[in-house]
């Protein structure tokens, strides 16, 4: 690595964070979740925990990236102590999970679209054509292929180029959207009664009673935002010095509702004004709504035939692009740390995608169902969705963890200098508040955060995880009977196998903990990026170094880094072969 | 270099251990993938004949192993004896104690005709045991206590039921048939939705021909075999074939349980059997007995000729010892039609031939003090006159067996009124394949309920593939089990000849015994009244109808009406716990899965009565004179989703006796919202206060950014595509 990367402005970083916030989540999730939740009440929920759980987190992740200058492996290293390494690994582990099934996810969007451009979706049975193309191996794998391709191409040269992509791509997906959303509109009052408009921001109060809308909105305000997800410390590594975190993390996260909102009025319009029963479309799978259902409405859309076509080319190029901007977060995200443990930007990128098109192969082929209605669903990537989709909570908690972990020690140097009582009274002033004093109100804020954020942090955030995690397993569980057969672990989609998937994937983390401490770590930091490590816990650790700065004992890896990697997978090739 | 190569070793664990969960995570669900395969292609071969058991069944069902396990005679490949069968019955007893109370005759006490009893009053003449029984019903241990018989478990609201196995010591299936109803009975209730088959089907394939269509094979599993006689009884997927009638409601079994009592005897005739076994045949009876063997029990005839005084000492006199139980209950009792009673009432001479079917000794008391003899023999007439009935009898009743019987069920009187509670009642023997209805002691004569008994007797007749015939009609017979109980009793009694010999081969147990397991559990359902079941069953109800999904409007708002269009002499009742429509709700659940299959929830069921409507409907056939019920069912206008429902039709005389549609079923109403999605003006002002806070925030975000970043946007701005920010 020769010198260090950055975002060219704050602009850049803006949209790439927003890239990555925004995905298919967005804009087929969030329209059901809203079918399914209640309309408009839905939204209040959603909107709370916005500003409850997914921009504190993000502001977090912002302050932790900007100062490691690392991705998710340095960063706990860094921050919460060698010994907590492995909890960047995992953080890393879930996403890159999600990112062998998320490439064909983003194939599906953009066969979509190559079907809406030829008017290949009007007056076709949708179902056939889906469960056509589900079932036809090689179609999938090739749009797979085609997501990958366009994401190397957008990540290969690195941040400046992830940005441009990213800004092409959003500003392309805002103006797609809007168009979506006029022509839904029009669809919905051209009937006379708007009612798509109406139910989306309809409140049922009884419903607000009610702690599933609340879970709900919680896990959609997490999930959509990628709070947690340890997007926001990868792309807080090519900040310019004096960014302003807490701004960054209030515009990504209401950029990402707003996405929401037009989406969700443009999906819920379209459908209200052309079906009969429009609940009974919204409330069904998220795939079932956006490839079967979406282009028989769209297929009416005002307009005529050039309607219909620019609705179903606007929309589904949109839902591509937002998956291929989620997508080049991912796979950066996993790039970061192989660079920062001195691989080559280049094959760290070679590695990761290939993993991602090789590991991603037994989702797009391998059982390919048929649900009662006659539907196709590919099982093996729902139940990969089923075993890693909630890792990302485990993600979060360990963010917070490692903000209570520098809290402590700052509460304990104050302890012993006298300045702070050893009490819980002590830790809670001068804990969690000491890492908002030294990292988020540097001064390069317009917005001082409160001690709210202290708040959320240790008392919101551990409860809403809870709730979050209880519910979610709870749910599972009991739709069993009896209820511990919930926990076979043959079963695919019981609970069992989510614990056994994490059991084996954490506990070799962990144990695997000590060989990554035992590697340097290359900081990115860019000229001008004022951040010593001698600042940061991790300052003691010396095998954590600048990019461009020789590791003790590692020296080798600072003068001939293509030789060494290449040594090592030669070497584990070898060690596999024995094995 | 040298450091290198010292380093490399961590370093390519490092890139592995990268890698392992790479693998695990790909090769775990691979592995599942294989065993997936596998169990896909078998259910390929389903549809395709010329299938063999195992490729459609689990290989338990297959191989015709019952799901209790068990040793040769639990598994029915072996015989039980009195000794082992017993020691079942009490095991299971003991394993059961909620459903099954073991007896082994009678406490005693005065019984029905006021005469004292004692335990010992049941035992047998040479062996001395008390027959032993059981008492089914749920939650026995509570209800009633019964001082003379010693049960628990009496519930006045609960149909009684009698099943009575081994009148005739030789006919061996006839304890078998009970003891497989009982494993069966013990080993499913209270399980609810087993796939008894293993094929991934549910109570596919009930008892008979459930769908109508004259194929008994329901679920038409059986058809595919390539073998589909795998019983070897002749007939093409029969009774007692692999893939027939073999996936009942195990929910059916366990509400049977739960409403009726059951008195189940295997084996009345413990001395008779016993002796067959241990004297007469041999264990081995098939081989040397196969249509001989012996039949009576075992009292001493020999000691006089007359009045016959039980000797305990003397050894069985083949010749002459011995009464047939079955000759010798106390209606029509050696009636001169009785073309099998003794050549002298009552009479057996030492050494004469051995009589058969010898019907016990004549009485000889006065019974009813009037200084006549025998005036007023039982056959439900008053033939001396006298404004009595029946009460001189001529003999009868007079074995330790048939007595306990006769109190068993004139003792068992829950609701007090005077009469026995058995309306139905079944006895098994062996051999020739029939159902036998009264009356036995005359020919070309007809009950009362002639035309009922036919109808359940063909009912039973159609799920053993067995004939359906008068008792009479097969051969003239008095003082047997089924008269008497029908005769004085009024009970719905059938008399069911098992299989093809007296000693079956052990390999036919099993199959014979699965041949025959429905009709028990068929009797119980239509214990609590088998005429009334019958005639609706012989009433043209198949007009009758619950309105279909097609048929249901679904008003704008409000609850929606499920009609029921009744034949307008149907004896109805409005009673919402007998008569109601069931319904529940089902929707996706609120958090689906992002890539499969809509999930959904079902709510518990609810109950909403029916209400009767001025208006007629039309019946099936056409008639338009239907009577029409209305069950509005309260399905909250802003659900979506689906409704099922079903509707329970009681009638005036208490029976809850048909579903609509049919047991177990039901029918899937789809629902639309219905509800107003909400106010223009409260919509407005939502989506002005979330546009402020999300646009508006995002705009003051946007502003405060741009603000901020003018010195670096100037410097980096040529390089920013499209100006987004700069407008």
């Amino acid at each position: 690595m020769e010198k260090s990367d950055q975002f060219s402005g704050r602009l850049g970083l803006v949209f790439a964070s927003i890239g990555a916030a925004i995905g298919t989540g967005n804009i087929w999730r969030f329209p059901r979740m809203v079918g399914a939740n209640g309309g408009g009440t839905f939204l209040i929920p959603w909107l709370i925990f916005l500003f409850a759980w997914s921009i504190p987190l993000v502001i977090a992740e912002f302050a932790l990236g900007k100062r490691s200058r690392t991705g998710t492996i340095g960063t706990f290293r860094i921050f919460a102590g060698k010994n907590y390494a492995w909890m960047g690994l995992w953080t890393a582990w879930i996403s890159t999970a999600i990112g062998f099934y998320y490439a064909i996810v983003a194939g599906w969007c953009l066969k979509y679209f190559s079907l809406g451009l030829t008017n290949g979706l009007t007056n076709v049975d949708t179902t056939q054509v889906w469960n056509e193309f589900l079932q036809s191996g090689s179609q999938v794998v090739m749009f797979q292929f085609i997501v990958i391709l366009i994401t190397i191409a957008a990540i290969w040269k690195g941040a400046k180029a992830i940005e441009k992509a990213n800004v092409y791509l959003m500003v392309s997906l805002f103006i797609l959207l809007f168009m979506t959303l006029g022509l839904s509109l029009w669809m919905d009052m051209a009937d006379g009664t708007l009612d798509g408009f109406l139910f989306m921001f309809s409140v049922d109060p009884e419903l607000l009673l009610e702690p599933e809308i609340w879970i709900n909105g919680l896990s959609q305000s997490a999930w959509s935002c990628s709070a947690g997800m340890g997007m926001a410390i990868t792309y807080a590594v090519y900040m310019r010095k004096d960014e302003d975190t807490v701004l960054n993390a209030f515009t990504m996260g209401l950029a990402n509702n707003s996405i929401s909102i037009i989406a969700g009025l443009a999906v819920l319009s379209a459908i209200f004004a052309v079906s009969s029963d429009p609940l009974a479309v919204v409330t069904g799978g998220s795939s079932a709504i956006t490839f079967l259902a979406l282009p028989e409405v769209f297929s009416q859309a005002p307009g005529g035939e050039v309607g219909a076509w620019l609705m179903m080319v606007g929309f589904f190029l949109a839902l591509t692009f937002a998956a291929l901007t989620s997508m080049i977060s991912t796979v950066e995200l996993c790039v970061r740390n192989f660079v920062d443990h001195g691989f080559e930007r280049n094959k760290a990128v070679l590695i990761t995608t290939v993993a991602i098109f090789i590991f991603g192969l037994p989702s797009a082929l391998l059982w390919i169902r048929m649900d009662a209605e006659g539907v196709a669903f590919p099982e093996f990537l729902e139940v990969q969705d089923h075993i890693w989709g909630f890792g990302l909570m485990f993600s979060g908690l360990f963010i917070a963890f490692s903000i209570w972990k520098y809290g402590w020690r700052r509460f304990r140097a104050k302890v012993e200098s006298g300045e702070a009582k050893p009490s819980i009274e002590g830790y809670l002033e001068h804990g969690v508040p000491a890492f908002r004093d030294d990292f988020i109100n540097t001064g390069d804020n317009d917005i001082e955060v409160g001690k709210w954020w202290d708040a959320l942090i240790y008392i919101a955030f551990p409860l809403l995880f809870i709730v979050l995690l209880l519910s979610y397993f709870g749910n599972l569980i009991f739709s069993y009977d009896p209820w511990y057969t919930a926990f076979d672990p043959s079963d695919t989609h019981g609970a069992g196998i989510v614990f056994m998937f994490w059991g084996v994937v954490g506990i070799s983390f962990i144990f695997f903990n000590k060989k990554l401490a035992e590697r340097p770590v290359f900081r990115n930091v860019p000229e001008g990026a004022d951040c010593d490590i001698s600042t940061l816990p991790g300052g003691e650790d010396e095998l954590v170094v600048e990019v461009g700065e020789v590791a003790p004992g590692w020296e080798h890896l600072s003068r001939d880094k293509d030789e060494i990697v290449e040594a090592i997978l030669d070497d584990a090739i070898l060690d596999a072969e024995i094995a | 270099m040298s450091q290198v190569t010292i380093q490399q070793p961590p370093k390519a664990r490092l890139a592995l251990v990268v890698i392992l969960p790479l693998l695990l995570s790909v090769f775990a669900p691979i592995a599942s993938v294989f065993a997936e395969e596998e169990t896909s292609s078998q259910a390929n071969f389903a549809v395709e004949t010329g299938a063999l058991p195992e490729e459609l069944w689990s290989d338990d069902y297959s191989n015709r192993i019952f799901p209790w396990g068990g040793d040769d005679r639990e598994q029915f490949r072996a015989y039980h004896d009195y000794f082992t069968m017993k020691e079942r019955m009490q095991y299971l007893a003991d394993r059961n104690p909620d459903i099954l109370e073991f007896h082994e005759g009678l406490k005693g006490g005065t019984n029905a005709r006021g005469v004292e009893k004692t335990a010992d009053s049941y035992e047998g003449w040479y062996y001395g045991h008390s027959t032993p029984w059981l008492k089914i019903t749920g939650n026995v241990q509570g209800g009633e206590y019964n001082e003379f018989v010693g049960d628990n478990g009496n519930y006045a609201d609960r149909p009684d039921i009698l099943l009575v196995g081994t009148h005739h010591a030789r006919e061996w299936m006839s304890y078998e048939v009970p003891m497989l109803f009982l494993e069966t009975l013990v080993f499913y209730y209270g399980k609810a939705g087993i796939d008894n088959d293993g094929d991934g089907l549910i109570d596919e394939d009930p008892w008979g021909d459930a769908d109508g269509d004259g194929i008994l094979d329901d679920d038409g599993d059986c058809l595919k075999l390539n073998n589909t006689d795998t019983n070897g009884d002749g007939i093409s997927c029969g009774p007692g074939d692999l893939g027939v009638d073999e996936d009942f409601s195990e929910q059916w079994i366990t509400d049977l349980v739960n409403n009726h009592e059951i008195y189940l005897i295997p084996m009345l005739n413990v001395d008779g059997n016993r002796y067959d076994r241990e004297e007469f045949c041999g264990e081995n009876a098939w081989e040397n007995c196969a249509s001989s063997g012996w039949r009576k029990n075992l009292r001493d005839n020999t000691v006089t000729g007359v009045t016959p005084i039980p000797d305990v000492d003397e050894s069985v006199d083949e010749g002459c010892d011995g009464v047939d139980l079955n000759r010798n209950y106390q209606f029509e009792w050696g009636a001169p039609l009785g073309a099998t009673g003794p050549l002298f009432p009552g009479v057996c001479y030492a050494g004469g031939p051995n009589n058969d079917v010898y019907n016990g000794p004549v009485n000889y008391e006065d019974n009813d003090g009037d200084g006549l003899i025998n005036e007023d023999h039982v056959d439900g007439k008053d033939d001396d006159g006298d404004g009595q009935i029946d009460e001189d009898w001529l003999g009868g009743n007079t074995e330790p067996e048939t007595i306990f019987i006769q109190d068993l069920t004139e003792m068992n009187d829950d609701d007090g009124d005077g009469a026995s509670d058995f309306k139905v009642t079944i006895t098994w023997h062996a051999y020739s394949e029939l159902v036998l209805y009264p009356w036995g002691h005359c020919t070309n004569c007809e009950t009362t309920d002639h035309e009922q008994l036919i109808y359940h007797g063909d009912k039973m007749a159609e799920m053993t593939l067995y004939e359906n015939m008068q008792s009479s009609d097969l051969y003239p017979t008095t003082g047997d089990f089924c008269d008497w109980h029908y005769g004085v009793h009024g009970s719905y009694c059938y008399t069911i000849e098992i299989g093809t010999a007296f000693h079956q081969q052990p390999d036919d147990i099993n199959h014979i015994a699965v041949r025959n397991l429905g009709v028990p559990f068929y009797m119980i359902e239509i214990s609590d009244a088998p005429r009334d079941r019958a005639d609706l069953g012989m009433s043209n109800m198949s007009r009758q109808w619950l309105a279909s999904p097609e048929d249901v409007k679904i008003p704008d708002t409000g609850s929606i009406p499920i009609e029921l269009c009744l034949d307008d002499s149907f004896p109805y009742t409005l009673n919402l716990n007998k008569t109601h429509t069931m319904w529940r709700l089902v929707k996706p659940t609120r958090q689906q899965s992002d890539y499969g299959p809509t999930e959904w929830i079902e709510e518990d069921w609810q109950r909403t009565a029916f209400t009767e409507s001025e208006d007629k409907c039309t019946l099936a056939d056409g008639d338009v004179n239907g009577s029409k019920l209305v069950a509005n069912i309260p399905v909250p206008d802003d659900e979506s989703g689906i409704v099922h429902y079903k509707s329970m039709l009681g009638t005036t005389s208490g029976l809850s006796l048909l579903e609509y549609p049919e047991y177990g079923q039901y029918y899937v109403l789809d629902i639309v919202y219905r509800a107003p999605y909400g106010h223009l003006g409260t919509a407005l002002f939502l989506f002005v206060i979330v546009a402020t806070f999300v646009w508006g925030g995002l705009g003051i975000a946007l502003r405060e950014m741009l603000s901020d970043g003018e010195e670096s946007l100037a410097a980096a701005g040529a390089e920013k595509s499209g100006g987004a920010g700069k407008k």
